[in-house]
């Protein structure tokens, strides 16, 4: 089921008065809301709500065992045994046929034939999403973080349908909590859940899809057709449509879920603001990059082991976070940019550091000291250490933009060679225009990175006056809006880019 | 999680009640389905006939009757007429008259042009490139993708791809492909028309007279016949010389599959009958070493590649390239060859033609 349809409408309308009604009563709401959450999942194939139900027992039972065992010893068997089976499930659905393939073809440029059986699997979707959460509730079980709730619980939290197919990566640790007692139905974020609800659909429909099938799609698959200004476009329409795509299905998720009463992380912050690329990931699908800083880089040593092994964890952990998107090697050699990106960034820090520290040592054996300091008008103690590896302003953003972009392009490419041919395409036509790049073009993709620049305040300004106003005006006012994006927008919704991931 | 203080919202933001929620919801759904009512009755419309569509039409042409009485349809027409998009309500079908014989366009001596098929295929050449469209539903688009990134490489042959997503010839009143046909060959000239059509015309088909035959029966057969003739009919009378009309891959699903060697057959035969019109076996391009659906073949070198998507029934760009380069090799023999090979409907690939669409 696709959020922006009359069907979801229609199911969302009946599930929100169903929560509201059976909230007061929890041992009804739950059964509730995971039957809904079933439906919502089953109407794309029915037969993976098994596998939702099979991954809520089994991790259940994984994590009563790993509370329960005696020694130290036991439970990190038992947590191996967990993870083995949660990734082997998602490797079987995502990453069999590009494993096999990749051995055949290995073992075939040395001339040695391998007959690997080479099976059709349908990628449940969301599979990535649901394996990140599970293991979130295990590996906090084990750590001591959390405690076991009730299956029942857990099942409402592994398949708590607004964030099922595309996230947030909501943890075990921030959504069951939640379940504990109702929510309260007097204090609903209706304002901001509207607001955001509003602001995914046109995301979704104005901005993404119109790039998609305006630009980015012929770009990326018949390059030749195009100038080099529209290349150019086309590559930039993608970080702009990737963006809108993602973030709106997360808006969609987070209002929906406050409009039952429940709170979400927030995945996205304006990533194209980014100064850095690690200042990057702490704002692009956030709640990923905190499950790969707190599951994968931090238990691989993190930066506590060293130069060359934090630059190592940061590769393993980045080629992994491609690797995950989906399975073919552009992935991976995307996630291999963006983690030597990082590399580089924290050895800049760090070379800045060691001057400091060098110049600190030479200004204590010079005989310098707070005293000299004060004496020639500068503050006490070491100099300050500036820890942005671009320091601020306009061009590391440009720069961080750019680079961004260029990585996209193997991201949105299915071989090396289509990425490489869409680069190669940037110069070779620089002698017209090209009949796609229109005002309208233009616009959207302005439209698309400036919405990043405008202060959160505003849209927060927005969200308050939207919350004073009668709820009968609030209504017409959404009316009005869907109307105008269905007007404006393509016809027929497209499938969000992440559900395939 | 967000950082702020829940009871204290930024600006003075305010929490409602959940009742407050659903008065807004409520009246954002009823305005927004009467403002919204000739599109979702359009969209009811273009569903497939039978059940789930006469019971979306039951539901919402109340609605649009409402809609239309309460003037409340204007706004999202006026709107879309000041912005140029098409009107968002049902629209009666543009009907193409459809003529058999080809378009007598003079030459430069004035004398008539003959019937597209019986003169010999004049070359291209640089500056002079023969004008290629391909059209089809989203199983001709990354193999149309390919074959224009191929097309662009002879430099001899400029591509025109024009694939519609959900699309076919059964249902015009969702998309229009005669009209369309008629459309872009007047505005694209093109020599030579690579169609791909079927995999979403496993449907009921209505009649000019307005009957509904299901799919497979006599009464369909006859009147799906008569389409695939009046497309080969357009494009030909429009200046196209040759038609390559591409059929439809193997498919995972058995039932599908039988739809899609049905629809074959209908292709391949309505080929045969007019000189011109070149069949292109995609059946048995995608067929494993079994004869079965492959979801993985090797290509010419021997490497592995997933040649289907995930759905196993559309091509990724791997399945796309070689079935490009099947269709690519027909258009080659035709035009960019010295040896021009006799105009039949005989799959030009050793590969295709020796597994061709069994019978469904």
């Amino acid at each position: 089921m696709l959020f922006p349809t009359i069907t979801f409408a229609v199911f969302f309308l009946l599930v929100f008065i169903g929560n509201w009604l059976l909230m007061p009563r929890p041992r009804l709401w739950k059964p509730f809301i995971l039957l809904a959450s079933c439906v919502f999942y089953g109407w794309w194939e029915w037969r993976f709500v098994l596998l939702l139900a099979l991954s809520a027992v089994a991790n259940q039972l994984f994590a009563k065992a790993i509370e329960r065992a005696a020694t130290a010893a036991a439970r990190k068997w038992l947590l191996a045994a967990a993870v083995a089976v949660n990734l082997g499930v998602l490797g079987w659905f995502k990453y069999y046929g590009f494993f096999v393939t990749s051995v055949v073809n290995f073992l075939g440029a040395f001339r040695l034939q391998a007959d690997l059986p080479l099976l059709r699997i349908v990628l449940p979707v969301g599979i990535s999403f649901l394996t990140f959460r599970v293991l979130s509730y295990v590996i906090d079980v084990y750590r001591g973080k959390l405690r076991t709730s009730s299956l029942l619980d857990f099942a409402v939290y592994v398949a708590f349908f607004p964030y099922i197919m595309a996230g947030p990566i909501a943890r075990a640790g921030e959504f069951l909590p939640q379940l504990s007692g109702p929510r309260d139905p007097r204090r609903v974020d209706t304002s901001r859940a509207f607001f955001l609800i509003f602001a995914g659909l046109a995301k979704k429909m104005l901005l993404a899809d119109y790039l998609a099938t305006h630009i980015v799609n012929g770009v990326f698959t018949t390059p030749g057709q195009y100038t080099s200004l529209e290349t150019l476009l086309g590559i930039v329409g993608y970080a702009v449509q990737i963006y809108c795509d993602f973030s709106a299905y997360a808006d969609i998720a987070i209002g929906i879920s406050l409009l039952l009463g429940f709170e979400l992380p927030d995945n996205f912050n304006a990533p194209y603001t980014a100064i850095s690329v690690q200042d990057f990931w702490r704002r692009w699908h956030m709640t990923l990059s905190r499950w790969l800083r707190d599951y994968l880089y931090i238990p691989l040593g993190g930066n506590r082991k060293g130069r060359t092994r934090t630059s190592v964890n940061i590769m393993i952990t980045m080629v992994l976070g491609g690797l995950w998107h989906g399975a073919g090697w552009p992935f991976i050699f995307w996630g291999f940019l963006h983690g030597g990106a990082q590399v580089v960034e924290h050895r800049r820090v760090d070379i800045r550091k060691l001057r400091a520290q060098r110049g600190t040592d030479a200004f204590a054996t010079s005989g310098g000291g707070p005293a000299a300091a004060r004496a020639a008008g500068a503050p006490p103690g070491p100099p300050e250490i500036d820890t942005r590896p671009w320091g601020g302003g306009v061009w590391p953003r440009i720069g961080v933009f750019a680079f961004v972009t260029c990585a996209w392009v193997f991201f949105r490419s299915a071989t090396f060679a289509a990425a490489l041919s869409v680069f190669a395409q940037l110069f070779r036509g620089w002698g017209s225009v090209g009949a796609s790049v229109t005002p309208v073009l233009l616009l959207v993709i302005a439209v698309g990175i400036g919405i990043q620049y405008v202060p959160r305040s505003l849209y927060e300004r927005v969200e308050a006056g939207f919350s004073v106003l009668n709820p009968l005006v609030q209504g017409g006012l959404l009316a009005v809006g869907f109307m105008a994006l269905d007007v404006l927008g393509p016809a027929g919704p497209a499938s969000f880019l992440y559900f395939r991931f | 999680m967000n950082d702020r203080d829940p009871d204290k919202l930024p600006f003075g933001r305010r929490r409602r009640t959940a009742a407050s929620a659903l008065v807004a919801i409520l009246v954002a759904f009823v305005l927004g389905v009467l403002l919204n009512a000739p599109a979702m009755k359009k969209t009811a419309m273009e569903l497939p006939f039978g059940g789930q569509r006469s019971f979306r039409l039951a539901l919402v042409s109340p609605a649009a009757a409402v809609s239309h009485w309460m003037f409340l349809d204007r706004p999202a027409e006026f709107a879309a007429a000041a912005l140029g998009r098409p009107d968002p309500g049902p629209q009666p079908v543009e009907v193409v008259v459809v003529d058999t014989q080809p378009t007598p366009r003079a030459t430069a001596s004035g004398t008539p042009r003959p019937a597209p098929a019986d003169k010999p295929l004049p070359k291209p050449y640089p500056g002079h490139p023969m004008h290629l469209y391909i059209a089809g539903d989203s199983m001709a688009g990354i193999p149309g993708m390919a074959l224009v990134n191929l097309a662009k490489g002879t430099r001899l042959i400029k591509p025109l791809l024009d694939y519609r997503i959900s699309t076919g010839l059964v249902r015009p009143d969702f998309f229009n492909w005669p009209a369309q046909l008629q459309r872009q060959a007047k505005a694209f000239d093109p020599g030579a028309a690579v169609v791909m059509w079927g995999a979403n015309d496993n449907q009921g088909v209505q009649t000019s007279s307005g009957k509904v035959f299901q799919f497979g029966s006599d009464g369909w057969k006859k009147e799906y016949r008569k389409r695939v003739s009046d497309a080969i009919a357009i494009l030909f009378a429009n200046g196209v010389r040759r038609i390559y009309w591409v059929g439809q891959p193997i498919m995972p699903d058995s039932t599908y599959d039988r739809q899609i060697r049905l629809l074959n057959d209908i292709y391949r035969s309505e080929a045969k009958k007019r000189p011109g019109v070149r069949y292109i076996d995609a059946y048995g391009v995608f067929s494993g070493g079994g004869g079965g659906h492959a979801q993985y073949l090797r290509d010419d070198k021997g490497k592995m590649q997933q040649v289907r998507e995930g759905d196993g029934e559309h091509l990724t760009y791997a399945g796309g390239m070689r079935l490009a380069e099947v269709v690519m090799a027909a258009i080659r023999a035709d035009w960019l060859s010295e040896t021009k090979p006799g105009a039949g409907s005989a799959s030009p690939s050793p590969k295709a033609s020796a597994k061709a669409t069994p019978a469904p």
